[in-house]
């Protein structure tokens, strides 16, 4: 399995390089491209993305590692993350995750066996004032119920279908 | 830049402007504890280890990251700054497994050092309570690595991206996960490798050819030349004898020199002191029978009086003292002498940093006294070699070999020769410089030098 970088992802190294005075500057950037792109680095796209921007690979890997968001192995498509401070704590953030659990059979930290969900708890979400809050890939979701989570769930279903 | 003047805990020193605080704390012989800050790797400022207080300044610094200035007034001792050290070790030691007693590291683990001066408390973390990692990883290139003894001072992951440039070593994952390793499926690999064995200043990388071999406060350490090429690299030669038994090497270590090699020595040369107990020529023998020593004397002297052209033959690896003996010598007997450096040449073992392909310690030796180079082959009546790997090249009616290992062909006298860490002298290395290497091991039964064999065929006594 090799990795390659799409077009669009290309084109946008190349104008991100104008920006910086060392291309050494873009391993986030190209980590996060990487993710998009494949949902989850892998050494082949740490390696593409070294030779790229003329950093060691063990660079990039060090940096990749340090981040917790980013995903050195492949990981559930939607990826519930469940904020876990204080205000989320208070609000019923424990009956969420408890109901997550239930519905989706996975303990944080874990996919689920089809590849479909992926299940995590993460720091402050930075905002407090609608918890309990999640995100679910890019998205926000807020004011968290169990009924909550059921009707997301079953929007995931139909879009699936 | 200017020179200054600084106050160290009450004393006054002499220094240069803008030099490390720490550098000159070293040179000046002060105690400072410090894992990450080496002189050759440079100022990393992550242990802590190394604060001290500055007059006019409100917290500790540490002194890897302040530059001396005119009027400073350092403090290194006192309760203060040791409470602060102290507070700094108890971090370091949090996940460490404390399991001194069976680490090779003991007795040369500057945590273990810094815990006799600075610690002695008892833990606050139970040992099921740490952290774990992986233990004994073979990094590859004789390393061992245990990540649950580092310290995370970066010195190795610094040497592999700063000195060697080959990036195999890094510091992943954070907090408590941080740990070094290489990529997933690959090695630690480039010829100087295990200069990251004598950096670690802890015990979580060890040197899989010497771990276990020996307890280091047992070592004797020699300071000697290393014989692998021309460069002359300095190196200690650490060695032991155990009661009855002979004295044994254990191994080279770096030993800093910037004139010649820095702080470090490739792996090859590191590890050639295998070569020193290996397939040695001990015994005196003629026609390949052992013999003793006054059978020999009389064999050699049979051998020279037999008259006709002789050829010497002399090993570029000898000392300079021993090239002159032989020099004298190959005058008394009217004989040829030559050392053809081409035998040592291999263009595959150089490089542009420590390694030579010049693989005769003492080549430069030989082209200082102006010994002939040219491998004569006209078949001469006797050769008598000393020790020259191209001794069966030349045509010869009757030769005598002085050899340190066991040499393949015939030979009508085969006298033992001390290798250079059983005796001692000076060697010239590629760029000039003379160094003096002296006797390092003492064998229960002494064999000799070029120069003591030439004594005694020459009828003088043993």
């Amino acid at each position: 399995m090799s990795f390659v970088f799409s077009e669009e992802n290309l084109a946008k190294i190349e104008a991100l390089k104008l920006r910086y005075p060392s291309p050494a500057a873009l391993s986030l950037p190209c980590l996060w491209m990487a993710q998009y792109q494949d949902g989850h680095i892998s050494l082949e796209a740490i390696e593409v993305i070294g030779e790229l921007i003329g950093t060691p690979p063990m660079e990039i890997y060090r940096v990749a590692t340090f981040y917790t968001m980013f995903h050195l192995e492949p990981i559930g498509k939607y990826h519930f993350q469940l904020c876990k401070t204080l205000s989320c704590a208070l609000c019923g953030k424990a009956e969420v995750l408890e109901h997550l659990i239930q519905r989706l059979g996975i303990r944080p930290g874990e996919s689920s066996d089809d590849g479909k969900f992926a299940l995590s708890q993460v720091e402050c979400l930075g905002s407090c004032g609608t918890a309990p809050v999640m995100q679910m890939n890019d998205l926000y979701y807020e004011n968290l119920t169990p009924e909550k989570i059921d009707a997301i769930l079953e929007s995931l279903e139909g879009e699936h279908r | 830049m200017s020179q200054i003047e600084i106050v160290i805990d009450e004393k006054k020193y002499a220094a240069q402007e803008g030099l490390l605080l720490i550098d000159l704390l070293i040179r000046e012989g002060l105690k400072v504890p410090y894992f990450c800050y080496h002189e050759a790797l440079g100022a990393d400022g992550n242990c802590r280890m190394c604060m001290v207080e500055i007059e006019g300044q409100k917290r500790p610094q540490i002194a890897c990251d302040t530059n001396i200035k005119e009027g400073m007034i350092v403090r290194t001792k006192g309760q203060m700054i040791e409470s602060v050290r102290r507070r700094i070790l108890e971090l370091e030691l949090i996940n460490h497994p404390v399991d001194c007693a069976i680490c090779d590291q003991a007795g040369e683990c500057k945590l273990q050092d810094f815990y006799m001066d600075y610690g002695l408390y008892d833990s606050k973390i139970d040992q099921a309570e740490k952290v774990h990692h992986k233990k004994h990883i073979d990094l590859g290139s004789n390393v061992m690595l245990d990540q649950e003894r580092c310290v995370l001072c970066a010195r190795c992951t610094r040497f592999t991206s700063d000195i060697t440039k080959t990036h195999e070593l890094g510091i992943v994952g954070r907090g408590d996960h941080a740990r070094v390793t290489t990529m997933p499926g690959k090695k630690l690999d480039n010829p100087y490798a295990m200069n990251v064995v004598d950096l670690c200043p802890v015990g979580a990388l060890t040197s899989k050819d010497f771990r276990f071999a020996q307890r280091v406060w047992f070592l004797t350490s020699t300071p000697s030349v290393c014989h692998g090429c021309a460069k002359g690299c300095n190196i200690f030669i650490d060695h032991n004898k155990e009661k009855y038994k002979d004295e044994r090497i254990y191994r080279f270590r770096p030993r800093p020199n910037a004139d010649v090699n820095g702080y470090f020595i490739c792996d090859a040369g590191r590890l050639s002191y295998k070569e020193l107990q290996e397939n040695r020529q001990l015994e005196m023998l003629i026609d390949g029978m052992v013999s003793k020593e006054d059978e020999a004397v009389a064999c050699y002297h049979k051998l020279v009086a037999d008259g006709g052209k002789i050829v010497i033959l002399a090993d570029a690896n000898l000392y300079t003292e021993e090239l002159e003996a032989i020099q004298k010598y190959a005058h008394i007997l009217g004989a040829q002498l030559c050392a053809p450096l081409e035998s040592y040449r291999d263009e595959s073992f150089g490089d542009d940093w420590l390694k030579s392909s010049q693989r005769a310690a003492n080549a430069k030796g030989v082209e200082k006294l102006g010994i002939a180079q040219i491998l004569s082959t006209d078949p001469v009546a006797l050769l008598i070699n000393f020790n020259h790997p191209d001794g069966s090249k030349i045509k010869a009616q009757k030769s005598i070999h002085l050899q340190t290992h066991q040499m393949e062909g015939k030979a009508d006298l085969v006298l033992p020769l001390a290798p250079f860490s059983e005796s001692s002298g000076t060697l010239v290395n590629e760029d000039g410089i003379e160094q003096f290497c002296p006797k390092a091991i003492w064998r229960n039964e002494p064999l000799m030098s070029a120069i003591e064999w030439i004594d005694l065929l020459q009828g003088g006594e043993r």
